[in-house]
């Protein structure tokens, strides 16, 4: 009994303190992690691949008018699992290093996009440029987040084509 | 013998018995044998499969195929653990009489299951000891069953106050204790009504279920076969990995698919990581429970490089994202192997360390020695797996009687214990800790070359697979039918606990009211959320149960004179 506590003593003595002094010092990730997404508007040409794949219906997508399509990330329930990432054939979304995401307005966990698009001659619905030379066509009409106030032109997102529940239509409506 | 000879036997033992009743039989993969017998029939040839050929339950699947004209699919998963076969013993049954013989009486362990069939896709069982609702809210309308075809899974019945589940009765001479709703220092949601006799607990009651997440109807409804991964990675908080790869073996395995070794070799290494964390945090729980701090401070640090291994690896500490159907989606650089080499060694040698210290403390033998005894005979009856079945000497590893991912090349041993308490529960799992650190170190200087993830081509529809994995709480199964519309038909999970939780009152009978959480604790429990409290009247044993409302009124009021009557 005696030397069981003492052996269980040493063990503590011999770690000594562990913890980090976090948040008084910074704490980095370790490369590879997947932190909260961030999207390079001029890379993005608005495919939807991002929302076809994503679990948790995150990402969804709008078209407003034949030009524009809106694209929004609700990452308040983002499950950083890098899907997006993985697929999107421009390399437009990074999984960062931000790990600190914690907010007090809902507003800061919602980041728009609106990409300009071609629209099609036979049915007037929006559809990505085909060919890169077209995509250079359309650049210079995209406005960032910035530009954009969250969750202004959205309407309820269970009535949208692009949900998670669509079976992926997000790109070809 | 082989699963295929042994699969011959278990179909001639069963024609022999139940004769024409035997619609069909077939083996739908190298493992698992697909039995179609008729509803009246149920109860006889689980009887042969129990009793006569020695199968082990798993779980009922309930399966709404109106849409195909064959009413509900009612269909027991066995399994026959020596012989590597599992066997799916199904019926269909009529829509307009939906009801089938109870199968409990023969299986105590299947009274969950068969509620929750009741409860989710409306077929009754005839002759169920306990028919109450398990998993449905109380406030839950009659003849709405979630997991019908025709039920959208985002409807939300309206909410009605003033219900209550039907408790059990206590027995004679005794009175009830509630413990709960949050189980004391577990911090999680859990109910459990006591009968007590003076100190003495002759039995309990348990409810829970409220958070019932709905994940398998979001699986048949919404998620892709893509997708879902990683939703069951999100099923547990600890294994996670566990369910992505047992789902994902599933769907493997109804489409023959070959996934790469590579890849198999890598599940095998994040699981056996996930048991090491996962095992390291239960001891410190175990200690925190018996007020013994010091073992959960020390095995939790000893812990946090294990975390951070995985976060290295996979790119976060939980919910690893790693799985696929066909593989895994990250791959292991080679600057990652001295570095986990090197975690596992410091682990093991802390590990032997602490062992070492608290085998002799005799503070820690008194509260866990002969505490919470299950013995071989209960846990069979109610199919406990994992941990606890071993601890009781029932020898089932689902990594060595189904062998899956790269378990065949590295097989683990298996740790078995005879007393069934606490104490050899406790012993089981630092046991199991060492040999999944040899296994790492076996697997991490085996990983072959090539590539991690197999294309997977059109999932063509009708396609079953069951998987198992072993969790570090037990074994975990997976089931699923594939459909159309790139999602599953339907899947099930059946998570270790689910059958742990049902041997509880059998474990806590005979034991002190101050042992009982290190007891349910021992089972190393997940637990669902349950939101009342139970008050019990002293003078005349009358009980109330307050809901919600009425206690935020009693606190309101209690809060307003406390402040000179302030609202």
């Amino acid at each position: 009994m005696f030397l069981s506590k003492l052996r269980e003593a040493l063990i503590c003595l011999r770690a000594g303190r562990v913890t980090l002094p976090y948040p008084f010092e910074p704490h980095d990730p370790v490369p590879g992690f997947r932190g909260k997404i961030v999207v390079d508007p001029d890379l993005c040409f608005g495919c939807g691949g991002c929302a076809n794949v994503c679990p948790a219906g995150v990402i969804l997508i709008q078209d407003s008018g034949q030009l524009t399509r809106r694209l929004e990330f609700h990452w308040a329930r983002c499950t950083y699992c890098g899907r997006c990432a993985e697929v999107c054939p421009e390399g437009a979304i990074l999984m960062s290093q931000q790990y600190e995401t914690a907010t007090n307005a809902r507003g800061d966990m919602v980041l728009a996009l609106e990409v300009f698009m071609g629209p099609c001659q036979r049915c007037g619905r929006c559809f990505p440029a085909p060919t890169p030379l077209e995509r250079l066509l359309v650049q210079g009409f995209r406005s960032d987040h910035e530009g954009v106030r969250p969750g202004a032109l959205v309407p309820e997102p269970p009535s949208m084509p692009a949900t998670a529940g669509s079976g992926g239509n997000g790109g070809r409506q | 013998m082989t699963s295929e000879c042994y699969a011959t036997q278990v179909l001639e033992a069963l024609s022999e018995r139940i004769g024409s009743g035997l619609r069909e039989g077939r083996r739908l993969e190298p493992d698992l044998l697909w039995l179609q017998v008729d509803p009246e029939q149920i109860r006889p040839a689980t009887r042969t499969v129990k009793e006569e050929l020695g199968a082990r339950f798993l779980i009922t699947v309930g399966i709404d195929q109106r849409p195909q004209g064959r009413g509900y699919g009612i269909v027991h998963l066995f399994s026959f653990d020596s012989e590597r076969l599992f066997v799916a013993l199904g019926c269909a049954v009529d829509e307009s009489n939906a009801r089938i013989d109870s199968i409990t009486p023969l299986i105590p362990g299947a009274g969950w299951a068969e509620r929750e069939f009741q409860d989710m896709i409306g077929v009754t069982a005839n002759g169920l000891p306990d028919p109450r609702r398990l998993v449905l809210p109380d406030d839950w309308p009659e003849g709405l069953h979630p997991l019908r075809r025709d039920f959208p899974y985002n409807y939300r019945p309206p909410s009605v106050e003033g219900v209550a589940p039907p408790p059990a009765e206590a027995p004679e001479g005794t009175s009830v204790l509630p413990m709960g709703p949050f189980f004391p220092v577990l911090e999680e949601p859990a109910s459990f009504r006591l009968f007590v006799e003076g100190e003495t607990v002759v039995g309990c009651d348990y409810r829970g279920f409220y958070n019932h997440r709905g994940i398998e109807k979001l699986g048949d409804s919404v998620l892709t076969y893509d997708k879902i991964p990683f939703i069951a990675e999100r099923i547990c908080g600890i294994c996670g990995f566990i369910h992505s790869t047992c789902y994902c073996q599933a769907v493997e395995k109804a489409v023959e698919l070959d996934v790469p070794r590579r890849a198999e070799c890598i599940r095998s290494l994040m699981l056996e990581l996930e048991r090491i964390h996962s095992h390291l945090l239960w001891l410190g729980i175990a200690g925190h429970i018996l007020g013994f701090d010091t073992v959960l401070m020390q095995t939790w640090r000893i812990r946090e490089p294990v975390m951070w291994l995985t976060e290295m690896i996979s790119g976060n500490r939980k919910t690893y994202g790693m799985n696929m159907v066909g593989g895994v989606r990250r791959d292991i650089s080679p600057e990652a192997i001295p570095r986990i080499i090197e975690v596992v060694e410091t682990v093991a040698q802390e590990i032997a360390e602490v062992r070492r210290a608290i085998a002799g403390d005799t503070t820690l033998l008194a509260r866990t020695r002969g505490v919470g005894t299950l013995s071989e005979e209960k846990a069979r009856e109610f199919c406990v797996v994992g941990p606890p079945a071993r601890a009781s000497g029932v020898p089932i590893d689902a990594r060595l009687d189904h062998p899956y991912a790269a378990y065949d090349e590295f097989p683990p041993r298996l740790c078995t214990q005879e007393e069934g308490d606490t104490w050899a529960r406790l012993l089981v799992r630092v046991d199991e800790l060492e040999d999944s650190i040899r296994l790492m170190r076996e697997i991490v200087s085996g990983l072959p070359e090539g590539p991690i993830l197999a294309e997977v081509g059109e999932i063509p529809e009708g396609r079953v697979g069951v998987s198992a994995v072993e969790a570090p709480r037990g074994e975990a199964i997976h089931f699923v039918e594939t459909g159309g519309e790139d999602r599953p038909y339907r899947w099930r999970v059946r998570a270790p606990t689910f059958p742990n939780l049902q041997a509880v009152p059998t474990m806590v009978a005979g034991q002190s009211i101050a042992d009982v959480p290190i007891t349910v604790g021992s089972l190393d429990p997940c637990f669902s959320c349950t939101e009342r409290m139970e008050v019990v009247d002293l003078r005349d044993g009358r009980r109330k149960v307050y809901r919600r409302k009425e206690l935020e009124e009693l606190a309101r009021n209690a809060l307003g004179r406390g402040k000179g009557g302030r609202p």
